[in-house]
C-alpha cells in the first residue's frame, strides 16, 4: 500500500478515479444500449411498415388475383364454348359475334356506358373483340354492342399473330380510364392450334386510398397513371420508375424512398403483367413514410429520455458504490500507515541486532584469538618453571594445576573459537565417509585418558561397520562432548552404554548412563550456549559442550537430541547421515 | 381372292342384271386412309379430326355418281341422326338434297344440336327424349353440314347433302357396289373426309358392270 502516499489525500485520489472509471463504464453501457435501441427501433418501425405495406398490398393483390382469375376463367370458358368454336371453325364468322353474346348474357347489357360501373369489382367486360389467327381484329357487326372502341384504342389490342396462352396487358383510354386486357387464345378442337383469341377489356379493381395511405397507379409506355397524385409530384415519380424497373426488371422490390410532394415517401414497383405479349405494365405504389418517421422520433425520443435516465441512475449509482468502496480503502489506508511504522521500528531494530551480532561474532573471534597467545605464554611460563629443581614440592603441585587450568582455557578458547566460525557461517565440513565406530573406539580412549578415579564401565553396541558421512575431527568432537558429559553427570561407577543403530538413511547413536535426571524446566535450555543444568554446578565445565555438539551434528545434516531423563537414566542421541547419501565421487576417494 | 369376288360378282349380276337389263353396275374398291388399328365389330363410329379434316372412324367413303339425273317424284324417306351416351349414333349421314333429317335424343340429358355450316344454318335448342315432334331439318341444299351440340363441345356429326339419288358407303375394307344406275357419262365421285373428295370420269352401259378402283 505504498502506492497510497499522503493517506486522506490518495483516498480521495482513489475515490474520484473509480467514481470516473465506473461512471465510465455506465455511460459507456448506456450509449451502447441506446445504439442497440436505435438500431431496433428503426428495424422494427421499418418491419412494421413492410408489414402493413405488404398486407395491404396482398390484398389489393389478392383482390385483383381472385377477380382476375374469375375474368379469365370466364374468357376460357366463353372461348370453349361450341359456338364460337362453330362460328370460327365452319366458316361462320357472322355469327361470331352474335354467339358471343349471346353466351355473355349479361356481359354488356345494351345502354350500359363505360364508366358507369359502381361496383368496386366489376367483372362485366367494358369491351371485346376477336383476333384473327393473322392478329387482325375480327370486326364486330355491330360495336355498341360489344363496347366501342377508337381505332387507335382497337391496335392496341393486338398483337402479331394468335398467343398459344392468355395475355394480360392494360389500356389507357381517352379520360384515364385504365382497362385491364386479358387475351385468350381460342384452341381449335380440330386443329389443336390457335385460331383467334378473344381480347376482352375489364375495368380494374378500383384502387381507393387505404389506412395507410398507399396509393397505386400504373406505369404504362413510359407514363405513369396515378390520378390521385398532384400533377408535378407525377412528374417527379415518371423520372423515379425507370431506375426502379430498370434495377430489378420489377420482381418484388423492396422498396425506393423518393421524395414526393415534398414528403419521403417509399416507391414500390412491381411489374403486372411478367412475360406478356402486351406492352409492359408496372404496378406502381407509393407508401408515405411521414408516419414512419414521426414515429421513429418519438421512439428515439422516448429511448433518448430513458437513456438520460438510465445514465443519471449509473452515475448516482457509482457515485454511492464508490463512497462504499473508498471507506474500507480509507481504514486499510490507516492500518498500512501504523503497519509501516511499526515494520520501520522493527527493520531498525533488527539492523541493530544483526550489527550488534556481527560485532559480538567479531569480538568472540577477536578475543579468542588475542587471548590464545597469553594462555600459550603463560604456559610455557608455568612449564618452565615446574621444570627448575628448586621449587618444593608444594609449589610444583600448584604448578601443575596452574598448568591443568591453562589447558582448560585453552579448551574453552577453542571452543568459542569454534563457535564464532559456527556463528559467523565460516565453518564449513568436509564431508566424507567415516568409520563411527572407530569414532565412538577413540572418543572411549581419550575418556578413560583422562578420567581420574574409579575405571570407567562403557559398554559398546555397534554395528560390525557404520559409516556415516562426516567430517573426522567434528564427529569426534561431538561422540566426545557427549561422552564427556556422560562421564561429568554420571553417577560415579555406573556404566555408560553407547548403542548405534542404522535406520535407513540415518544413524542413531545413542549415549546413555545413570545420572540425575535433568529438570523439566531445564530441557528446553541445556541446548543454549553457557548454559549448565542446576543439578551439576560443582562439575566442571563451560556450558558450551552441547550447543557445540547440536550445531556441529546440524552441520552433519543431523541432530541432538534429549531422548530421556528420568530417574537415574538419561539418554542423548547424536544422528548422523549414512555414508551412503554422500555423492558419489566422495565415496570413490574414501 | 379376286377371282373369288369376280366370280360372286358375276353370279350376283347375272340374277340381279336379268329383270333390268337397262341398269348399269359400278364396284370396285376405294383405298382408304390406314388405321393403326383393325376395325372391331361393334366398335363405334365417330367424327375424328385430325389436323382440321374431319373424317369418319374407323374410317369409310361414301361413293356416288354426280350427273343429271331425273330426280324420282315422292317424298324421301325421313332419315335420323340420333344422340345415343353422348355421341352421334350414326356419324356420318349421306343424305339427298331435299331430305328430311330427323334428331331424336336418346340420351337422359340434354342436348343442343346446331349447325353453322354455310349449307344449312340451324339451331335446334336444349331438348330431351321426351320433345314431340322429334326436333328436324330438311337439307336443301347439297354440301357437307357439320354438326355439334351446343352443351357437348365434343360430340360432332357430318351430314354429307348430295345432290344424286346415287350414292353408296362402302364397308370398312373401302369395297363398294353402287347399281341401278342409268347410262351415260358421269362423274363417279368418292367423299373420304371433309377436305378430300376422289373423282372419276365413267360411261356407263346399260347392262354392264364397270370396275372402278379409286385412286
Amino acid at each position: 500500500m505504498t502506492s497510497l502516499p499522503g493517506g486522506e489525500s490518495g483516498v480521495a485520489a482513489f475515490r474520484a478515479k473509480l467514481l470516473a472509471a465506473m461512471t465510465l463504464v455506465v455511460a459507456a453501457l448506456t450509449l451502447f444500449g441506446l445504439y442497440l435501441m436505435e438500431r431496433s427501433v428503426v428495424r422494427e418501425t421499418q418491419h412494421d411498415l413492410q408489414l402493413a405495406f405488404a398486407s395491404e398490398l396482398s390484398l389489393l393483390r389478392t383482390v385483383r388475383y381472385i377477380r382476375h382469375g374469375s375474368l379469365a376463367e370466364r374468357c376460357r370458358a366463353l372461348v370453349r364454348k361450341p359456338r364460337i368454336h362453330a362460328a370460327l371453325e365452319d366458316n361462320a364468322l357472322d355469327l361470331l359475334y352474335p354467339s358471343a353474346k349471346d353466351e355473355l348474357g349479361d356481359a354488356l347489357p345494351p345502354g350500359e356506358s363505360p364508366g358507369d360501373a359502381t361496383a368496386r369489382i366489376s367483372i362485366r367486360p367494358r369491351f371485346y373483340r376477336f383476333v384473327d389467327h393473322d392478329g387482325a381484329v375480327i370486326p364486330p357487326v355491330n360495336a355498341p354492342e360489344v363496347g366501342a372502341l377508337a381505332p387507335d384504342e382497337e391496335r392496341r389490342l393486338t398483337f402479331t399473330g394468335v398467343p398459344q396462352i392468355q395475355q394480360n396487358g392494360f389500356l389507357i383510354r381517352s379520360g384515364s380510364e385504365i382497362v385491364e386486357l386479358i387475351a385468350t387464345p381460342i384452341i381449335s378442337t380440330e386443329t389443336g392450334e390457335a385460331v383467334a383469341a378473344l381480347v376482352a377489356g375489364f375495368p380494374p379493381v378500383a384502387n381507393e386510398r387505404g389506412q395507410t395511405g398507399l396509393h397505386t397507379g400504373l406505369w404504362l409506355d413510359g407514363k405513369l397513371h396515378l390520378p390521385s397524385l398532384s400533377e408535378a409530384a407525377r412528374l417527379a415519380l415518371e423520372n423515379e420508375v425507370p431506375g426502379v424497373i430498370a434495377r430489378d426488371e420489377g420482381a418484388a422490390t423492396k422498396g425506393l424512398p423518393v421524395m414526393v410532394d415534398g414528403a419521403e415517401q417509399m416507391l414500390f414497383v412491381e411489374r403486372q403483367n411478367p412475360g406478356s405479349m402486351f406492352p409492359a405494365a408496372y404496378e406502381v405504389g407509393i407508401f408515405p413514410l411521414a408516419g414512419l418517421l414521426a414515429r421513429q422520433r418519438d421512439l428515439r425520443w422516448d429511448a433518448a429520455l430513458a437513456g438520460a435516465l438510465l445514465l443519471a441512475l449509473g452515475v448516482g449509482a457509482s457515485f454511492y458504490i464508490s463512497a462504499r468502496l473508498a471507506a474500507p480503502v480509507r481504514e486499510l489506508a490507516a492500518v498500512s500507515q501504523e503497519n509501516r511504522v511499526l515494520r520501520e521500528r522493527a527493520e531498525a531494530a533488527l539492523v541493530v541486532k544483526g550489527q550488534e551480532l556481527e560485532r559480538s561474532i567479531r569480538f568472540s573471534a577477536d578475543a579468542s584469538h588475542q587471548l590464545k597467545t597469553p594462555v600459550a605464554v603463560l604456559r610455557a611460563g608455568l612449564d618452565e618453571m615446574l621444570a627448575r629443581d628448586d621449587i618444593s614440592s608444594e609449589s610444583c603441585e600448584e604448578l601443575s594445576m596452574l598448568v591443568h587450568q591453562t589447558f582448560r582455557l585453552t579448551s574453552i578458547i577453542e571452543d568459542l573459537l569454534l563457535l564464532s566460525r559456527l556463528d559467523s557461517g565460516r565453518l564449513h565440513l568436509e564431508l566424507s565417509p567415516v568409520d563411527l565406530t572407530r569414532v565412538v573406539e577413540t572418543c572411549v580412549d581419550d575418556l578413560r585418558l583422562s578420567h581420574v578415579g574409579p575405571p570407567l564401565d562403557v559398554e559398546i553396541e555397534l554395528p560390525v561397520e557404520i559409516q556415516i558421512a562426516g567430517d573426522m575431527r567434528y564427529t569426534m568432537l561431538i561422540v566426545g562432548n557427549l561422552m564427556e558429559n556422560a562421564r561429568k553427570y554420571g553417577h560415579p561407577g555406573a556404566p555408560i552404554r553407547i548403542v548405534a543403530s542404522e535406520s535407513g538413511d540415518a544413524v542413531s547413536l545413542v549415549v546413555s548412563n545413570q545420572a540425575d535426571p535433568i529438570p523439566q524446566a531445564s530441557r528446553e535450555h541445556i541446548f543454549e550456549r553457557f548454559h549448565r543444568a542446576t543439578v551439576g554446578e560443582n562439575i566442571p565445565g563451560h556450558g558450551l559442550g552441547l550447543n557445540l555438539a547440536r550445531q556441529l551434528a546440524r552441520l552433519h545434516g543431523g541432530d541432538v537430541r534429549l531422548l530421556r531423563s528420568d530417574a537415574n537414566w538419561t539418554e542423548f542421541e547424536v544422528c548422523f547421515r549414512n555414508a551412503s547419501s554422500l555423492p558419489a565421487e566422495t565415496l570413490e576417494v574414501a | 381372292m379376286r377371282l373369288r369376288n369376280a366370280l360372286a360378282i358375276f353370279t350376283v349380276s347375272i340374277v340381279l342384271v336379268e329383270p333390268a337389263l337397262s341398269q348399269a353396275l359400278v364396284e370396285g374398291h376405294i383405298t382408304l386412309p390406314k388405321t393403326r388399328h383393325a376395325p372391331v365389330a361393334n366398335k363405334r363410329y365417330e367424327i375424328v379430326s385430325t389436323g382440321g379434316v374431319l373424317a369418319p372412324y374407323p374410317p369409310f367413303a361414301v361413293v356416288y355418281l354426280e350427273g343429271r339425273f331425273s330426280l324420282p317424284a315422292g317424298d324421301l324417306p325421313v332419315q335420323q341422326m340420333s344422340q345415343k351416351d353422348l355421341a352421334f349414333v350414326t356419324p356420318l349421314l349421306p343424305v339427298r338434297v331435299g331430305t328430311k333429317v330427323e334428331f331424336p335424343n336418346l340420351d337422359n340429358t340434354f342436348h343442343n344440336i346446331f349447325s353453322f355450316s354455310p349449307v344449312k344454318r340451324f339451331d335446334l335448342g336444349r331438348y330431351t327424349s321426351e320433345e314431340r315432334p322429334i326436333p328436324s331439318q330438311v337439307f336443301d341444299k347439297p354440301g357437307l353440314v357439320t354438326l355439334r351440340c351446343d352443351i357437348h363441345e365434343h360430340m360432332r356429326g357430318l351430314i354429307v347433302v348430295l345432290d344424286t339419288p346415287h350414292f353408296v358407303k362402302t364397308d370398312a375394307d373401302g369395297r363398294f357396289k353402287l347399281g341401278n344406275l342409268p347410262s351415260g357419262s358421269y362423274k363417279l365421285k368418292a367423299w373420304l373426309d371433309s377436305k378430300t373428295t376422289l373423282e372419276r370420269l365413267v360411261e356407263l352401259k346399260a347392262g354392264s358392270t364397270l370396275r372402278v378402283d379409286l385412286p
